[in-house]
């Protein structure tokens, strides 16, 4: 296009030279302006310090004191900490519960919002939307006066159902704390993809259903035969934005529990944030080795999914 | 698709009643609580009050410092916001619609970033803005937030404004506008819809930081909304001033529940782009 426009005023005289000269320039100093900030802030506050954390991740450092080059020896720590294969297999558990938690519930959901033309699908929709616009901070002090003993909504209920739950702190136990943290990441999380999936469903002819119906199709076999093989590739991505999330997050943990108690909440995010910017002694170098571990994982996590997660469009 | 309503249809609405109930219960119940006081509040959870505690609202305010964090929220979210969208815009027109020597690999570079978890970069950005003494400094953290590419956004303007004709841009320069008014008078104005949802998007991203504004801000005098809820409810357990933390959460949702009702549509709609929570 550019090009075409070049050859079209390259007859020039010595007039319309000056002016190329000129919009060039002027191109150029406009690209300069507008790229510069966030180009630059992008390489100053993103690319830079991902890079360095390769480097500090050979360090000991505790962010204040000289930095001793130590070599591979944080990585060699790593592998005997049990702390972070504790952290890690937390980390397995959510990627276990919460997308699958998420997926089953929004599909249902969806489902039914999508094809089932109840009064109030629009009412829903927007209720169910409602939480993911609500800040981690919000969910997470909602959900710790859920989990209260004393006064907690939960023990609320229990005891108006009469169930001698005492003054049960569901966070402040080793052997409920980590299940715990699964429904605010649920609560949080369904809505966007109740919306995702009924977009998705309503692409899909209306002439498969109906030809479902009349052999006799009940819903629970349309749904499973029908809508989410044809929507199996959005499932996938979603599956895949979620198992990824819930290896990165740490905001929910961080707020709940900090970790605890005794670390049964602690997942790699966490124990990374809380060595480099924790209450106790900061190791920046070690963290930044942890990290690496994560981001290893992160991309072997990705790969492996695209490699053996079903991805065959269907074809409708 | 209209078919008979059996007994199984019951059972599907029940569904959708219960999960709509667990999403109102627990907000319902916080503002309900809210407007108690604490004796009552200990002695018996589901007891109807006496009478309507709105005092509790003014409390908070004072107590947690809401107000002030309130203005420092406003100037953090405000200042990125403007300016991070401002810079979005005109990137994503220099990156979409300019062809100049090394775009390519800029783009390249941006997308990059999609890879890289970020958890990995926070510590060598904390010592980095360290460095540059822009720790516990709003300013700094609008710097860290608004300076900066996102795939997401400018994937979404720029296809936006690929969609614009060419046209329109050049008979601007046959006018003898500079580019500069050729960006600000007529692809600006036209790409509007785009820029309102990524405005939006980087709102609730903003208001929502909390990591953020956690690490960086260490006087309380500058904490943002998010971080100074938080420092209340650590204190809460030495104070047990139950029914005031619930009326600071209350307050602490109010902007978001004023975002949700102005612009719902364009936020699910948004949503579904997958430029949320990326």
């Amino acid at each position: 296009m550019n090009r075409l426009s070049r050859a079209k005023r390259s007859p020039a005289s010595g007039l319309w030279k000056d002016g190329l000269k000129n919009a060039k320039m002027q191109r150029n100093l406009f690209l300069l302006l507008a790229l510069t900030p966030a180009f630059g802030g992008y390489l100053l506050f993103t690319l830079y310090p991902n890079m360095l954390s390769v480097y500090y991740s050979l360090l000991n450092w505790n962010g204040i004191s000289e930095p001793e080059f130590v070599g591979l020896s944080n990585f060699v720590t790593l592998f005997q900490d049990k702390y972070v294969w504790r952290a890690l297999l937390n980390n397995l558990f959510y990627m276990a519960t919460v997308p699958i938690a998420v997926i089953s519930i929004s599909l249902l959901l969806g489902y039914l919002l999508a094809n089932k033309g109840y009064k109030g699908t629009s009412f829903f929709k927007v209720l169910f939307f409602f939480p993911n616009v609500l800040s981690t901070i919000v969910i997470a002090l909602l959900w710790t006066f859920i989990y209260d003993g004393s006064f907690g909504l939960l023990n609320d209920f229990l005891r108006l159902l009469g169930v001698p739950i005492g003054n049960f702190y569901w966070l402040g136990e080793a052997r409920t704390a980590l299940a715990a943290i699964v429904p605010p990441y649920v609560w949080g999380g369904v809505g966007l993809y109740v919306i995702i999936f009924m977009n998705a469903m309503t692409t899909i002819p209306k002439s498969l259903y109906e030809s479902a119906i009349l052999e006799g199709a009940r819903h629970m076999t349309i749904l499973f035969r029908i809508t989410i093989p044809l929507i199996m590739p959005i499932v996938r991505i979603s599956a895949l934005f979620l198992i990824l999330g819930t290896l990165k997050g740490f905001e929910k943990q961080l707020i709940l529990t900090n970790g605890g108690p005794a670390g049964a909440t602690d997942v790699v995010g966490l124990y990374i944030f809380n060595l480099a910017f924790g209450t106790e002694n900061h190791n920046y170098g070690y963290a930044s080795a942890v990290g690496m571990l994560l981001f290893v994982i992160l991309v072997t996590a990705k790969l492996l999914m695209d490699k053996y997660m079903p991805d065959r469009s269907v074809e409708y | 698709m209209r078919e008979k309503r059996t007994i199984i249809d019951v059972v599907w609405w029940v569904l959708l009643i219960a999960w709509s109930m667990a999403i109102l219960f627990p907000l319902l119940w916080v503002f309900y609580q809210s407007l108690r006081s604490n004796p009552s509040f200990f002695q018996d959870v589901w007891a109807l009050p006496e009478s309507l505690n709105w005092m509790n609202y003014k409390n908070a305010w004072i107590k947690y410092g809401i107000g002030n964090a309130m203005l420092n929220t406003l100037y953090y979210v405000g200042v990125s916001l403007v300016l991070g969208t401002f810079l979005t815009t005109i990137n994503a027109y220099a990156l979409t619609r300019i062809q100049f020597k090394g775009r390519k690999l800029m783009w390249a570079l941006i997308m990059l970033s999609l890879f890289l978890p970020g958890i990995n970069a926070l510590i060598p950005q904390y010592v980095l803005m360290r460095e540059l003494h822009l720790t516990n400094s709003l300013t700094g953290l609008i710097l860290l937030d608004s300076l900066g590419e996102n795939v997401f956004f400018l994937m979404l303007l720029g296809g936006f404004m690929r969609s614009l004709p060419k046209e329109l841009e050049e008979s601007g320069f046959l006018d003898g506008a500079s580019i500069f008014q050729v960006f600000m008078r007529i692809i600006f104005p036209l790409s509007i819809p785009g820029i309102v949802t990524v405005a939006i998007f980087k709102f609730l991203g903003l208001y929502n930081n909390f990591l953020g504004p956690f690490i960086y801000l260490s006087d309380q005098s500058k904490y943002t909304i998010g971080v100074s809820m938080y420092a209340a409810n650590q204190m809460m357990q030495y104070t047990s001033d139950w029914v005031t933390m619930f009326a600071g959460v209350m307050i602490a949702m109010v902007p978001s529940i004023i975002m949700f009702m102005f612009f719902q549509r364009w936020i699910m709609e948004g949503a579904t782009l997958g430029a949320v929570k990326g």
